[in-house]
């Protein structure tokens, strides 16, 4: 290998790839926009629910409840519907998450000791903020039930006590639940879904902008004239894609600094893990450029198959949907990505500020596929150059 | 057809396109005669093209005007559509459809249905000689077929006027010739054929001829005339054993007008040809340079071009 | 508009479309794979958890409170630690999401009738799923905590207090709760939007590169008969992708259709006919076939993933954003299409957003044909 040669040929990818236009937007704007996207606008948390009040009862105890709902900062009340007609409308519409809705006789029940319930009809059309709903909605109204069975239990102690005369403290056994969260105290999945935007990043940049520099020489009709010259196969490779390699850094120290300076994601790790982790992963990547930039000849086929390949992995990669979820057959599919991988190490190393004697087993993973594809798209290359 | 019985087919008057502050066309003004084969020579550059497509109504003029078979370019753009077959520099026909696909594409859009359609097509592809090839996809034709496939399309509907643009670009030169007859058979039947091309011998077979260069009309009329027009002097082709030297011992010796590199031989223009002969032999003996070969030749068109270009450079410079 | 011209052009958009089998696969393919990866991979749903326990009280009453663990579908017990390393362990390396620790003074608390803690430690980085188990988890403790109470109650006085209020949680539309039933309509018109933008956006910039387009300018075809021709051998192609994409969410998920077809079926033109007029002004705004599919996924495909309800809920947005969403067509439409599936819901309800889609697709079209000028530069 011509280590002149090869300097040649990074420098005249660098200068091309500055200059054009296009190049630059796709080193700035899908960084960008991913973060502005996943930092700001995707939220699956349920800060507010919106919820319709319905109150048939209207009685000190279903005002009681009423501010047990308001006091929790979990819902808003969005409307106050008069009829059931109004009720089901507000749900058509979804105007609303959920109703709450006190029936006649609530108050008789609950003074006289009986047995009551409070209807919680939820929209299931999102199921996902349902559940949260539900269960939020769940724990209010428990909190009412303890309090007036706290009551009850005074009530009969004392009257229990007068009856004995003496004085007893009320010993009423309670188990409560003391939570600690790790990581990610605040639950925000704002830290959840940023770190993650630099497995995105990495793959589109390296992978898209790969297959698209040698797909475009290729276009051009200059790919022939330089195979024409000394040149070997070898340092064209390593000439088109360490730009990328670089690039594919750059946007990775960006996203890096815009989680922690504007998105405070708490970063508990090493960096340095980080950029060996990506560094493997970038093999990979590389490797899938350059196999797709064989298979295609125009610009626009190796963009489409750069997307039809991005899409299913990306979907697959625990990024936005939990690996957990998913049936068995493809969890063992996502054991081929490796984004999954990355992703792993990605969010370890951020929130949880895992070493090496975690993650070891992902970064053996990504070297290993790295080297592999690769080593299996060099060669087609060189094929394909023939 | 044309609103107008009489008067030109084109009418270029005082036609100029700027783009910025590059002056692509500047202030043209030439008359296409009917049925005439009009052509316009000029190297690259020289703003061939971009009047053509002015006069086809893809580009809007800066100022001046421009009719094409009676209508304003500029006003009744849809109109001179209608009368006029372009082809266009690349190759634009559609490369994933086949031969009778694109006329039959081509066919819809001019309007030209059933049987009429069936009539012309069966013309169309005889007279490009693709009657065997109706169904091939249209990228296995080779460069020569793919003209003259175009030039069907662009007269399915019997235009009266034709834009060609340089349709011979990259042909071959046997195949240049017999696309040159259907543009003869078409000029024949009456329709007026625009053509524009930077070689040189195919401005021999136009009828007129407009020289362009720098976006100006260097020379217009018939070959005849333009080669007449380069003065009442003598054309002589030298070859000797020293080229470069022979030129140098010519240069500015009285009778000699100009001397230029030609092939493997001087052109050499003179006044007058039998004392210009006499003076070259002395002035060649002279400089110790043997003579192969010294002949009176007629001017070419190419002779034409490069003197009128050079005249038009030296008026530039001074 | 010359009908004659225009279905010439329709009929030459058909060709090249049959004669490009790349893009054909992938306009069937994608959705089919969208829809078997949403239906089948992905999902929101909480089940199973991971959950470690540690009992440093080893008592029967301890046991009773981790039996309701094990009995739960939410919970999935994996580990019964030893100590606290095999916490961090299991959690460090997401074995569990959840450890439920039950101290040693658990069980005599109790029985001296004060407060008994349980130590619930949450693994935080999945921030939904921790969320949702956290409720789960502390729902669970709830519930078990009132049923201690009743006991203890009951052996103290004799007499039972049972839960006076507990909640009555009924699903409206989609009562099992499946995601799928959630996501499936929604992706549909995500599906849409990206084919469109996929097909469309290329088709004008292509002309322009081959130089076919100049041909095509020099003839009499007129700017808007260009777009409609286009549009409509497109058109079908959609169609026929919203076909398959619906049979698969009716007759393979069983996504449950209680609305009118017959809504769904002219909603869904109308969305087809603007999200391929949108690709076709991308195409024709740029003159190269790369820049115009860049811009194309960036316009069509994001906002359609992101931006358009489909699963990421507008309402929790910042304003900015919100604002920004109220742009997207593909929003109005996933309001219709889960409005007819999911709710049963009708023109009643649904009309503004079909006037609103109705108006986009003419402005869309609109702005194609004034961007396809018959002039060269």
């Amino acid at each position: 290998m011509n280590l002149q040669r090869l300097r040649i040929i990074i420098r005249k990818e660098f200068i091309q790839t500055f200059r054009e236009p296009r190049m630059r937007f796709m080193m700035l704007l899908p960084p960008l926009i991913q973060l502005l996207v996943f930092g700001f606008a995707v939220n699956l948390d349920v800060d507010s629910a919106k919820i319709a009040w319905m109150d048939e009862d209207r009685s000190p105890q279903s005002r009681e409840l009423l501010s047990q709902f308001e006091g929790s900062g979990r819902f808003i009340i969005a409307a106050t519907p008069a009829s059931e007609a109004q009720m089901q409308d507000l749900l058509d519409r979804g105007r609303v998450d959920g109703v709450i809705r006190v029936l006649p006789g609530f108050a008789r029940d609950v003074e006289r000791g009986r047995d009551t319930s409070v209807q919680v009809l939820l929209d299931g059309t999102n199921s996902n903020s349902a559940s949260i709903v539900s269960g939020y909605a769940g724990q209010t109204i428990a909190r009412y039930a303890s309090q007036v069975m706290n009551q009850r239990q005074r009530d009969k102690l004392i009257a229990g006590t007068m009856a004995s005369g003496g004085a007893i403290t009320a010993q009423i056994p309670r188990v409560v639940a003391q939570t600690r969260v790790w990581f990610n105290p605040d639950l925000r999945s704002r830290n959840y879904f940023v770190p993650g935007v630099i497995v995105n990043i990495i793959m589109l940049v390296t992978l898209s902008m790969t297959a698209m520099a040698i797909v475009r020489e290729k276009e051009i009709g200059t790919m022939e004239q330089l195979m024409v010259t000394p040149i070997r196969p070898a340092e064209l490779i390593l000439g088109k894609t360490l730009p990328f390699v670089l690039i594919g850094f750059w946007d990775m120290i960006l996203v890096f600094v815009a989680s922690l300076v504007i998105f405070h994601v708490p970063f508990a790790g090493s960096f340095g893990l980080l950029c060996f982790a990506a560094l493997l992963f970038i093999l990979t990547t590389l490797g899938a450029g350059l196999y797709i930039s064989t298979i295609s000849k125009t610009q626009q086929q190796a963009n489409m198959s750069t997307f039809l390949i991005f899409q299913p992995f990306s979907m697959l990669s625990g990024f936005t949907f939990p690996i957990r979820n998913m049936p068995q057959v493809v969890q063992y599919f996502t054991y081929l990505n490796p984004m999954r991988y990355f992703l792993e190490v990605v969010r370890g190393v951020f929130l949880k500020g895992s070493g090496v004697d975690v993650l070891w087993p992902q970064l053996v993973a990504l070297g290993v596929m790295g080297v592999v594809v690769l080593s299996l798209a060099v060669r087609k290359f060189h094929k394909h150059l023939e | 057809m044309l609103p107008e019985t009489s008067g030109p087919a084109v009418k270029i008057d005082n036609l100029s396109k700027r783009f910025g502050d590059f002056v692509a066309v500047d202030r043209v003004s030439i008359e296409v005669h009917r049925g005439e084969i009009f052509g316009f020579l000029g190297p690259n550059g020289a703003g061939k093209s971009t009047t053509i497509r002015i006069l086809c109504g893809l580009l809007a003029p800066s100022s001046g005007r421009a009719t094409v078979g009676g209508y304003d370019v500029a006003t009744h753009p849809e109109e001179v559509r209608q009368n006029i077959g372009y082809m266009s520099q690349k190759f634009s026909l559609y490369d994933d459809l086949s031969v009778e696909e694109n006329i039959n594409f081509f066919g819809g859009v001019y309007g030209v249905m059933g049987e009429r359609l069936a009539a012309r097509r069966d013309y169309v592809l005889k007279m490009a000689g693709l009657e065997d090839r109706r169904t091939s996809m249209t990228h296995l034709l080779s460069g020569g077929w793919k003209q003259r496939l175009a030039l069907g399309c662009a007269i399915l509907h019997e235009p009266p006027i034709l834009f060609l643009d340089e349709p011979t670009s990259g042909v071959d030169p046997i195949a240049r010739v017999s696309f040159w007859d259907l543009i003869y058979q078409l000029s024949a039947a009456g329709h007026t054929v625009f053509v524009t091309t930077h070689y040189m011998d195919e401005a021999e077979y136009c009828h007129r001829l407009a020289l362009m260069g720098g976006g100006r009309v260097i020379a217009l009329g018939s070959p005849a005339e333009l080669k007449e027009s380069l003065g009442t002097g003598h054309l002589l082709n030298l070859e000797s054993s020293d080229l470069l030297g022979s030129m140098q011992a010519l240069r500015g010796r009285p009778g000699i007008e100009d001397v230029a590199v030609f092939g493997g031989g001087l052109h050499v223009k003179v006044d007058e040809e039998s004392a210009a002969e006499s003076e070259i032999r002395s002035s060649l003996n002279a400089a110790g340079i043997q003579i192969h070969k010294l002949e009176p030749i007629a001017p070419s068109m190419e002779d034409v071009f490069v003197t009128l270009m050079e005249f038009q450079d030296q008026k530039a410079a001074s | 508009m010359n009908l004659r011209r225009t279905f010439a052009m329709a009929r030459k958009e058909i060709l090249h479309i049959i004669r490009d089998p790349r893009s054909l696969i992938a306009a069937f393919s994608q959705p089919l794979l969208m829809l078997l990866i949403f239906g089948y991979a992905l999902s929101l749903d909480v089940d199973r958890i991971p959950t470690i326990v540690y009992d440093l009280d080893q008592t029967p009453l301890s046991d009773a409170l981790i039996k309701s663990f094990r009995g739960s579908r939410y919970f999935n017990v994996v580990e019964e630690a030893k100590g606290y390393h095999p916490i961090d362990n299991a959690i460090d390396t997401r074995r569990a999401l959840l450890a439920v620790v039950v101290p040693t003074d658990y069980s005599r608390n109790l029985l001296e009738g004060r407060e008994a803690a349980v130590q619930l430690l949450v693994d935080g980085s999945d921030s939904n799923t921790a969320a949702i188990a956290q409720g789960y988890a502390e729902g669970l403790i709830l519930t078990f905590a009132q049923q201690t109470r009743e006991n203890a109650q009951s052996m103290r006085t004799g007499s039972v207090i049972h839960i006076p209020v507990e909640a009555r949680v009924r699903v409206w539309y989609n009562t099992d709760l499946v995601s799928r039933d959630f996501i499936v309509p929604g992706l549909i018109g995500v599906i849409i939007m990206i084919i469109a933008s996929l097909l469309t956006s290329l088709t004008v910039a292509r002309e322009w590169e081959n130089g076919t387009m100049e041909q095509l300018l020099s003839t009499p075809v007129r700017p808007v008969e260009i777009a409609m021709g286009k549009l409509a051998a497109y058109f079908l192609l959609g169609l026929a992708d919203m076909g398959v994409a619906l049979a698969v969410a009716i007759f393979v998920f069983h996504v449950p259709l209680k609305g009118s077809p017959a809504l769904l079926l002219v909603s869904s033109c109308i969305f087809i006919f603007g999200a391929l007029g949108w690709g076709i002004f991308i195409s024709a705004s740029q003159r190269n076939q790369l820049a115009a599919y860049q811009l194309g996924t960036l316009t069509s495909f994001l906002p359609a993933f992101l931006l358009s309800g489909f699963i990421y809920s507008i309402d929790n947005m910042p304003a900015v954003i919100r604002a920004i969403a109220l742009f997207v067509p593909a929003r109005y439409f996933i309001e219709i299409i889960k409005g007819v599936f999911l709710k049963g819901t009708g023109l009643r309800i649904l009309w503004f957003n079909l006037v609103l889609l109705t108006a986009y697709a003419a402005l869309v079209f609109y702005w194609a044909t004034s961007k396809l000028k018959k002039k060269v530069a």
